[in-house]
């Protein structure tokens, strides 16, 4: 394969060096040899240009991927990770990679409480203006040799909210209200927020991996093509779209992990992952669908494992848009799907229904929102009333990301069709394009109708709320003011049965408004073989440091 | 255009051969039921019906075991379900009736195999004749083209254009359900625009060719350079004699023609690229995800496909058997 | 004309044809809807990376200028940077090309293998059972979509039989190889050819198919012309005129056919990478297409068109090595 390996990817100005060798290297496609790990770093990919060429030729030893070497485990995900930059992204697939490798200031149990990460201890300084103080452990370490300095860890936090520092960060609201980061002495930081910032550990425990400053500058445009973190494992191979492998990093800070080597690939098709987990090629795959899932429970060595995820299913409905600027035909659309038999019939019961952004247990969820009845006259009814009557709609829908979502999209696209006064198409896409086309940060560059799903660790409210319907944000899909004046309240509430009731409020508001089509609850189906000792994560999260070998 | 001679050639062919019988009249059926499918359909294609999903064929029955989520627990639940005389091919994931959308299916493949065919007969040959007839830069300029055309293989070429240009679906109006014929069918289908303009841009070589070979033979004839004499103009004699000439292979290459676009429209409607949601290639699409417990949804579709490709070849067969007796038995070139 | 000059045309008619493939690459840049740098941009890209990719793609010259630049760049293997992808497109095209020749070659002789004794066997029993067979295996093969055929071998033989993996290709032909050379360890050629041999055939079956038909046709075009009745005539024993001569013969005119179906061979084994997740250009381009990434699309382009061409040129000047005569053609 075309070497694309820890600290050896390909630069921009030395590609055209390198692909002289490319005939050479092809030769070798596909191969999985491996590579010594202590491997010393050479970050100036200039002057690897000609070293990879011969490296490559003369290893083509080692290891095949087969099960004899039995600590290695291999994940199939649906998705692939669509960059290995882990702050120029939205997706959990790419997560999922990522995190092998880097880690957060701050860190959750599988249950969600929040735990130690990198920082030690964490404490408010000033409340009211949101000043807060984390203590970092020592001996933390990057995988090219470094020490961990305060100032990178600065430096990732600006990374993601100002754009003046590297990138525009799709993921500036996950740490919403942040301003500044500086560091505190040698191992301690101070991070200081516009206000009141209530949710500011709950973020750090989900959000914001840490980077070394000067490595992430050289890199340049090639930050998503190489990965130096601080995590359990260091990234060996990695060829974009098809696979990642992950080797124990060696002086890593913590505990030792039972997994010493880590491979992560994808297949969109549910039936290509269930078949490879029954062929004993990977070791963990992601969304068994229902009816798959018998045959992996009837094989000798696989199981599956069910966990309601923290995930929620969506469709927005641009209201900046004919015919969704109209409130009655956004509720039609709700009343004109059957959602009860969606989850029957398609999910096998694996996802509950939802009428509010915000799901079940988390703070700000509204108890006395039922989800919409199934009514297909009141339906016909309301998209009269809207003055939309023979609107003709199309539904933007990703194939294989999650549990059964063409399927869902299929059948709610039909349900609408089945109304006499609205056609609805279908267009099947690409989840990274769609994606793309989500994140990009311009509500008008968005499909005007698409299904999403949403995942929020925090089991708060707001980082639902806030993505989808703040002022701005990168996956701004519906603009109305009186819901930025909710979350403002709710941003600067320092009192958490106040800030609750306000959630709760936002989320009753929205539930009138209707600015999606309330779906279900996502449930993670992972198909994982006995060898392993693992635990489903509700985040969706799958790290290997967390798994045990039988 | 045609002659006496070979319309008694293709009787007597077809008197001899059982196999051009089946297909003649097989390829006529799948004709009559694309142009009348919604009378002929029982069902409205996309009408789904959750409760009575993935239903197996007529004939078979299956036992259906699903690990269900009942209140938060994980259940095993079996199911006996037998097929019924009401959805003879079953159906499918959404619970739509296969055989109607296999019905409406064909009309999507036919639409883009003829019009498609059309089109790369229509500017192949135009191409072909004018080339083949001044002969000299002309000629040359026009087949070198032809040449670097044929180096792209016309499946990825296709897909390079849809990527560019989209899928250019255009939706037409039933004209059965216009005129109030019949009620409860779809009121319009989607014709895959692009994918018919593609699949002509990519074929027409093979006619260009071919006419080209034509125009080549007939232009030393004594009766063309007789008419040229007498002062007819080159596109007269284009019409009135060189094409007369080459109706017979181009005939022949186009039945081919038609059996592979439709293949290769149904591969582009596989990888979803087509714009239309009713075509055989789309539901073998949806099937392949559930092969293991309801293997009917890709597989009718694929029938049906293999049914009609198959007779449109023999097809293609009987017209080269009965009109180039230089060829003997069935055989020759395959689709292109 | 000799033979030297006729390889030596042939190969300028081949690089004329790959400067035309590369030519209307370059072209159909300007044909899509849009700017080009629509086209090589991400969608969420900044206005300074559009303004650099428009710089690096020249688009303030005129375009003679930008063609050219590009030709020079093709030359030194330079494809463009695929900014969506975030990788050189020479790189990721070059990186894909093994599983793709592999599974092409596999196929091709799958379908010799078996379609050269099946289309004899049909034509000197002709009428019989075996020629109907035959004949009716090879009508079905060239009448079905190959795609479906994957998906039925993965339904029969992987799902219901549970006898070959359904599909990837965890290992390539090349480290397979290397693994049983240097370390005696054969696992890595079992994979390799488990994992080939649904594809293989599935993307063979209509080349089997196709050869059937012509050899049988030749081969009963050759049987009638009149040397074989006249060495028959001779007492030469029947088989010996039947494979000698005849086969030869009839092979010949296959060979050239074979190398203009290769665009065939080239688009089936892009929907058959589809169909069993092999990590091959195909699969790669239809990528490309779902995330519109056009500098791969282009690259997989020139490299696909440019690979068709080269095996043609060689088969046609193997065939003339073989067989002089066609020169004098």
């Amino acid at each position: 394969m075309a070497p694309e390996r820890r600290g050896r990817a390909v630069g921009r100005r030395t590609y055209l060096r390198f692909a002289g060798a490319a005939t050479a290297s092809a030769m070798l496609a596909g191969c999985l040899e491996g590579e010594d790990p202590d491997d010393p770093e050479d970050p100036d990919d200039d002057a690897d240009a000609d070293d990879v060429e011969t490296d490559d030729v003369d290893e083509a030893d080692d290891d095949v991927e087969t099960d004899d070497d039995d600590t290695s485990v291999t994940i199939t995900q649906g998705q692939f990770a669509s960059t290995l930059d882990p702050q120029d992204h939205r997706e959990t697939p790419t997560d999922n990679v990522i995190l092998q490798a880097y880690e957060g200031l701050l860190d959750r149990e599988p249950d969600g409480t929040i735990r130690e990460g990198l920082a030690t201890d964490w404490e408010y300084i000033d409340e009211e203006e949101g000043e807060v103080r984390f203590e970092f452990r020592d001996g933390v370490t990057f995988h090219n040799g470094d020490e961990l300095t305060m100032e990178d860890v600065a430096y990732s936090i600006l990374r993601v909210v100002d754009e003046d520092v590297g990138i525009v960060s799709p993921q500036a609201d996950q740490l919403a209200g942040v301003v500044d980061a500086e560091p505190d002495g040698d191992d301690a930081l101070v991070v200081t927020s516009d206000g009141v910032n209530p949710m500011v550990f709950n973020n750090f425990a989900s959000y914001c991996q840490v980077m070394q400053e000067s490595w992430t500058e050289e890199m340049g445009d090639e930050v998503g093509q190489d990965i130096n973190g601080t995590g359990p494992y260091q990234l060996d191979e990695f060829t974009e779209d098809e696979f990642a492998r992950f080797v124990v990093y060696d002086d890593y800070w913590g505990d030792e992990v039972e997994v010493e080597e880590v491979v992560y690939d994808s297949a969109s098709e549910s039936s290509t992952r269930v078949n490879s987990l029954l062929a004993g090629e990977s070791d963990v795959v992601e969304s068994v669908p229902p009816q798959d899932a018998p045959r992996v429970e009837d094989e000798d060595g696989t199981t599956i494992e069910a966990v309601p995820s923290t995930r929620v299913l969506f469709m927005p409905m641009r209201n900046n848009v004919e015919p969704f600027d109209s409130v009655e035909f956004r509720q039609a659309m709700n009343y004109a799907i059957d959602l009860e038999t969606i989850i029957d019939e398609i999910l096998a019961g694996f996802g509950d229904a939802t009428g509010q952004p915000t799901l079940e247990g988390y703070t700000g969820y509204n108890e006395e929102i039922e989800p919409y009845p199934y009514d297909p006259e009141m339906a016909e009814e309301l998209v009269d009333e809207s003055g939309y009557s023979g609107a003709e709609i199309e539904l933007h829908a990703p194939a294989g990301r999650y549990l059964g979502d063409i399927e869902i999209a299929q059948a709610v696209s039909g349900y609408i069709d089945d109304l006499p006064n609205v056609s609805c198409d279908l267009e099947q896409r690409e989840f990274s394009s769609l994606a793309d086309e989500i994140l990009d940060g311009d509500l008008d560059t968005s499909p005007e109708f698409f299904m999403i799903g949403w995942g929020n660790t925090t089991f708060d409210a707001s980082q639902t709320i806030i993505p989808w319907f703040g002022e701005g944000t990168a996956t701004q899909a519906f603009v109305d003011e009186e819901v930025y004046g909710l979350i403002e309240e709710a941003q600067n509430e320092p009192d958490e049965e106040t800030r609750e009731g306000t959630l709760q409020e936002t989320n009753e508001y929205l539930n009138e408004q209707a600015p999606w089509i309330f779906l279900n609850r996502q449930y993670s189906v992972y198909g994982i073989s006995d060898r392993l000792d693992w635990e489903a994560r509700q985040d969706e999260h799958i790290l290997a440091r967390e798994m045990g070998l039988q | 255009m045609l002659t006496d001679r070979t319309k008694r050639n293709l009787k007597r062919e077809l008197r001899h051969s059982l196999m051009a019988k089946v297909a003649l009249v097989t390829a006529v059926l799948i004709f009559l039921v694309a142009l009348f499918a919604p009378f002929i359909a029982p069902y409205d294609p996309t009408t789904q019906e959750l409760a009575g999903s993935n239903l197996p064929p007529l004939g078979v029955s299956t036992t259906t075991e699903t690990t269900a989520m009942v209140d938060g627990e994980m259940t095993r639940v079996e199911e006996e379900v037998a097929g019924t005389t009401a959805h003879p091919m079953g159906t499918d994931a959404l619970g739509r009736d296969m055989l109607s959308r296999v019905i409406y299916g064909a009309r999507t493949s036919l639409l883009v195999g003829i019009i498609g065919t059309a089109l790369a007969a229509v500017s192949g040959v135009s191409v072909g004749m004018v080339a083949g007839y001044y002969g000299g830069k002309v000629d040359d300029g026009l087949m070198r083209f032809a040449d670097i055309m044929l180096a792209f293989p016309a499946l990825v070429l296709a897909i390079a254009l849809i990527a560019m240009f989209g899928s250019g679906r255009l939706l037409v109006p039933d004209p059965w359900v216009e005129l109030g014929l019949v009620a409860d069918r779809p009121e319009r289908f989607v014709f895959p625009g692009t994918v018919t303009l593609v699949v002509a841009l990519v074929n027409w070589v093979w006619f260009a060719r071919i006419a080209r070979g034509e125009a080549l033979s007939v232009r030393g004839e004594e009766y063309v350079k007789a008419a040229r004499s007498i002062g007819a103009s080159d596109s007269y004699i284009i019409r009135k004699h060189v094409l007369p000439n080459s109706v017979t292979p181009i005939l022949v290459l186009a039945t081919i023609q038609v059996a592979a676009i439709i293949l290769l429209e149904s591969s582009l409607s596989f990888l979803g690229f087509s714009g239309t949601t009713l075509s055989w290639g789309f539901d073998i699409a949806q099937g392949r995800d559930r092969l293991a417990t309801s293997w009917w949804i890709a597989s009718m579709p694929g029938l049906a496909i293999v049914v009609s490709v198959v007779s449109i070849n023999l097809l293609g067969d009987w017209l080269r058997d009965a009109l180039d007796p230089g060829l003997e038995g069935a055989g020759g070139g395959g689709g292109a | 004309m000799s033979l030297v000059r006729f390889v030596l045309r042939r190969v300028l008619q081949g690089l004329f044809v790959i400067w035309g493939v590369i030519t209307v690459v370059f072209l159909l840049r300007f044909v899509t809807p849009g700017s080009p740098v629509d086209a090589v941009a991400p969608l969420d890209a900044s206005p300074e990376l559009r303004a650099r990719i428009a710089q690096e793609l020249g688009l303030d010259q005129p375009i003679y200028v930008q063609y050219f630049d590009y030709l020079f760049g093709l030359l030194q293997g330079d494809m463009g940077y695929s900014y969506i992808s975030g990788t050189p497109a020479a790189v990721r095209v070059f990186a894909r090309l093994p599983a793709t020749i592999e599974l092409a070659v596999a196929a091709t002789l799958v379908a010799l293998v078996f379609s050269i004794p099946l289309g004899v066997i049909s034509a000197t029993r002709r009428h019989k059972p075996a020629d109907y067979a035959a004949t009716s295996f090879s009508l079905v093969g060239i009448s079905t979509p190959n795609f479906w055929l994957g998906i039925m071998l993965i339904l029969i033989v992987s799902v219901n039989l549970g006898l070959l993996p359904t599909s990837r290709r965890p290992i390539g032909l090349l480290p397979a190889l290397e693994l049983l050379v240097f370390q005696l360890e054969v696992s890595g050629v079992r994979t390799w050819l488990a994992h080939m041999i649904l594809p293989a055939l599935t993307l063979g079956t209509y080349f089997t198919a196709l050869i059937v038909r012509l050899t049988r046709s030749g081969m009963l075009d050759e049987l009638g012309k009149s040397y074989v009745r006249a060495t028959r005539a001779k007492g030469l024993p029947e088989t010996l005129v039947r494979y000698k001569h005849v086969l030869r013969n009839t092979l010949i005119p296959i060979v050239t056919i074979l190398g203009l179906q290769l665009g065939t061979l080239i688009g089936g084994a892009v929907i058959t990478e589809f169909v069993f997740s092999w990590p091959g250009l195909g699969t790669l381009v239809i990528n490309a297409i779902t995330s519109r990434d056009w500098t791969i699309i282009q690259g997989s382009l020139i490299v696909i068109g440019a690979g068709f061409v080269i095996v043609n040129t060689a088969v046609d000047v193997l065939y003339a090595t073989i067989n002089p005569q066609v020169i004098y053609d």
